[in-house]
């Protein structure tokens, strides 16, 4: 019986918090809080974090929304270097590859691209890219992630040695309007205060 | 130099008026009534029992969620397990896969209805 009662108060919380992140304006306000002023400041290098790639080589929104930033912010002459990260999908391209690609397309000169492709968590993008950039001198980077990720990711790059200028690229709206998009904002905070926390408890932070 | 960026457009959609944010939870309000309505007068069910009925849904996603975080917590720790013993290259987000939810859902009803039906004989 107390169980049931339990169970009871539990999925009322779960419909109460259902209810909130897709009819109220909660994630909203929760997805601005967090959200780092953003600054236009030349640096040494973009660095562009991964966000995935389908198998078929198809970059997914996260990704290439984050690569056109990086590469609008490159053709604005904001860095030297334009540094492009992401592993391969299984028995697909790299994301890094598919990425450079597309910026030499968009007008980004050879010389200007550096490729990070064996990384699969932020926190070996931030040692990988800093033994990269370290051998061309460049220590002050702009970010370029989304704005839910973007504390942690700074943390962890200002932890490995850079100086960070946050530049966010949001593929989920923080003014999402409709419950299917708030829905995936809240799931977006939420993972994100789990991966904070994972990297808090492992001592990333 | 100090400026805002302004390099992508939002994603946003504009600001949506009152009553296409109210669509969604009209429809389901109108649609509950209709089957509560349909529930009475066609099968001429209990409004009484409607509470109860409340009580055991929420019995339900209360279990849907405790197999939720189980879920999670179980691929989580398996997937750091595989990373740690063969490659980094599996990621951690697979544990937070949104099709999770459902088959927690899925996993919660066989549960609820395999205590329930436990109470009965078996004819």
């Amino acid at each position: 019986m107390r169980g049931a009662m339990g169970l009871r108060v539990l999925g009322l919380m779960a419909v109460l918090a259902f209810v909130m992140s897709a009819f109220t304006q909660m994630p909203n306000l929760m997805a601005s809080s967090t959200r780092p002023r953003p600054r236009l400041d030349p640096a040494d290098a973009i660095v562009v974090l991964a966000g995935g790639i389908h198998q078929d080589g198809a970059l997914t929104a996260s990704s290439l929304r984050r690569a056109v930033h990086g590469i609008s912010l490159h053709r604005k002459d904001q860095a030297k270097f334009l540094v492009l990260s992401g592993p391969p999908a299984a028995g697909g391209p790299a994301e890094a590859a598919v990425r450079s690609n597309l910026a030499r397309e968009l007008g980004v000169p050879a010389e200007a691209l550096l490729t990070e492709e064996e990384v699969w968590t932020t926190r070996q993008e931030a040692a990988r890219i800093w033994r990269l950039l370290q051998a061309r001198g460049a220590r002050r980077i702009i970010l370029v992630t989304d704005s839910q990720h973007m504390p942690r990711a700074q943390a962890v790059f200002e932890r490995a040695g850079f100086e960070v200028v946050p530049s966010e690229a949001d593929d989920v709206s923080r003014a999402a309007a409709d419950p299917e998009e708030r829905l995936r904002l809240a799931r977006r905070i939420v993972q994100e205060y789990i991966a904070r926390l994972y990297y808090r408890l492992a001592g990333y932070l | 130099m100090h400026d805002y960026i302004t390099v992508l457009p939002d994603t946003s959609r504009g600001e949506r008026t009152r009553m296409e944010q109210l669509f969604v939870p009209t429809l389901v309000a109108f649609t509950s009534t209709v089957a509560c309505l349909a529930g009475a007068k066609v099968w001429g069910l209990s409004c009484k029992r409607l509470l109860e009925a409340v009580g055991k849904m929420l019995e339900g996603v209360g279990l849907t969620a405790i197999l939720f975080v189980f879920n999670v917590a179980v691929g989580a720790i398996a997937i750091l397990g595989a990373r740690s013993l063969l490659s980094d290259s599996v990621s951690l987000y697979l544990a937070a896969d949104i099709t999770l939810l459902p088959l927690s859902l899925l996993q919660a009803l066989a549960i609820q209805w395999w205590h329930q039906l436990s109470k009965v004989p078996a004819s």
